[in-house]
């Protein structure tokens, strides 16, 4: 059976989430309190659109809620978002609730909530971001303090000396340090006995120049 | 350790308010939290509680009212759902021993009243007021 989303506020966020979920072969449906914009949904093929407000059982009744695999809610209210999160988990037994959310210190309470998945919005444009900067500029990526502090970063190859090694075993130069290791999806601020793996990336902070040693102990050669 | 007197308002509305005042003259200490500023005008000459300007959803503002030692909130902005997070936020987060939500529509109160959080709906209320109040006249008539 096709799987069916139901999301709940938003404008130009539906009209291009939907379009991608139905290409995947989902059944969607938006819920929208403004009368203009649930007009210009309608236009969209195969969009059912509910007009009225996703926080009010009722419309999320009317919009058969109860029988969606996943909610999407995406207004621009933290508060409206998780009474729609909250409301279709206990009160219709939705089974995956996700939540956007503006206020990125409340992304954990959301979780705790019962929201399964949130979303923030300016968390996520910053890291964006913040990733291009990184990819564009292998090395040298921000210069602070007058360009005395350097922010940089280091992919390790499977090759490379400190691969294995604990951070403490490594003989880094004095005023640099490993501010956080990127593994995967997760970042990871390093203790002593972190063990470097292959395929890391290291975010290194160091003053005075001493960046260039550091590449040396941990690629065993100048970086690029 | 908890202090004792301390209850919570958020939204400086008519209730917001009202309830400030009354909480007040019976001795309690409270804290009174609007986004606007003009709002706290509200409040009689002589109110002497504390009021912050903020927004009652942030938890920098919560921290500052020192939500983690009050022993009550009042969520009573002009908004359900704003009041529903509120709630919810004093609850889980601060731990807050007595919550109640000012609700105007109740049919959101479900997802307060798993949480242990009070729910009070003036439409409700009023319903039932009015109701005793038909059920006195027309016991009056009939005697």
């Amino acid at each position: 059976m096709k799987k069916r989303v139901v999301i709940i506020g938003g404008f130009h966020k539906v009209k291009s989430l939907s379009a991608s979920l139905m290409n995947k072969g989902y059944t969607v449906t938006a819920i929208n309190a403004n009368r203009a914009n649930c007009e210009l949904l309608a236009e969209i093929p195969q969009l059912d659109v509910f007009y009225g407000d996703g926080t009010e059982p009722y419309i999320l009744e009317s919009a058969n809620v109860q029988d969606s695999d996943i909610v999407i809610a995406l207004t621009n209210s933290d508060a409206d978002n998780l009474v729609v999160c909250e409301l279709c988990k206990s009160k219709f037994g939705v089974q995956k609730a996700v939540s956007l959310i503006s206020d990125p210190d409340k992304t954990e309470f959301f979780i705790k909530m019962g929201v399964d998945s949130v979303v923030c919005e300016i968390s996520s444009i910053t890291s964006i971001i913040e990733q291009q900067a990184f990819l564009d500029e292998i090395s040298t990526l921000v210069p602070i303090g007058g360009g005395r502090i350097k922010i940089s970063q280091v992919q390790i190859p499977n090759d490379a000396p400190c691969v294995y090694r604990q951070v403490m075993e490594l003989a880094l130069p004095k005023n640099v340090l490993i501010g956080c290791i990127m593994r995967g999806d997760e970042g990871k601020i390093p203790r002593g006995d972190t063990v470097i793996n292959p395929g890391d990336v290291l975010v290194l902070i160091s003053a005075n120049e001493n960046e260039s040693e550091a590449h040396r102990v941990l690629l065993g050669r100048d970086a690029v | 350790m908890k202090n004792e007197n301390v209850t919570v308002i958020a939204g400086c509305g008519r209730l917001g308010a009202h309830m400030a005042e009354v909480l007040l003259a019976e001795g309690g200490g409270v804290l009174v939290i609007d986004r606007q500023n003009d709002a706290f005008g509200k409040l009689g000459a002589g109110f002497d509680g504390i009021l912050l300007n903020g927004d009652a959803t942030d938890l920098g503002v919560l921290n500052e009212a020192d939500l983690k030692r009050a022993s009550a909130l009042i969520a009573a902005t002009g908004d359900d759902n704003t009041n529903i997070l509120i709630a919810q936020l004093a609850k889980s987060l601060y731990n807050v021993p007595r919550v109640i939500a000012r609700l105007y529509n109740p049919a959101r109160r479900s997802i307060n009243e798993a949480l242990g959080i009070g729910n009070i709906s003036p439409v409700l209320l009023v319903t039932r007021e009015i109701a005793d109040a038909l059920n006195i006249m027309r016991n009056e008539e009939a005697e």
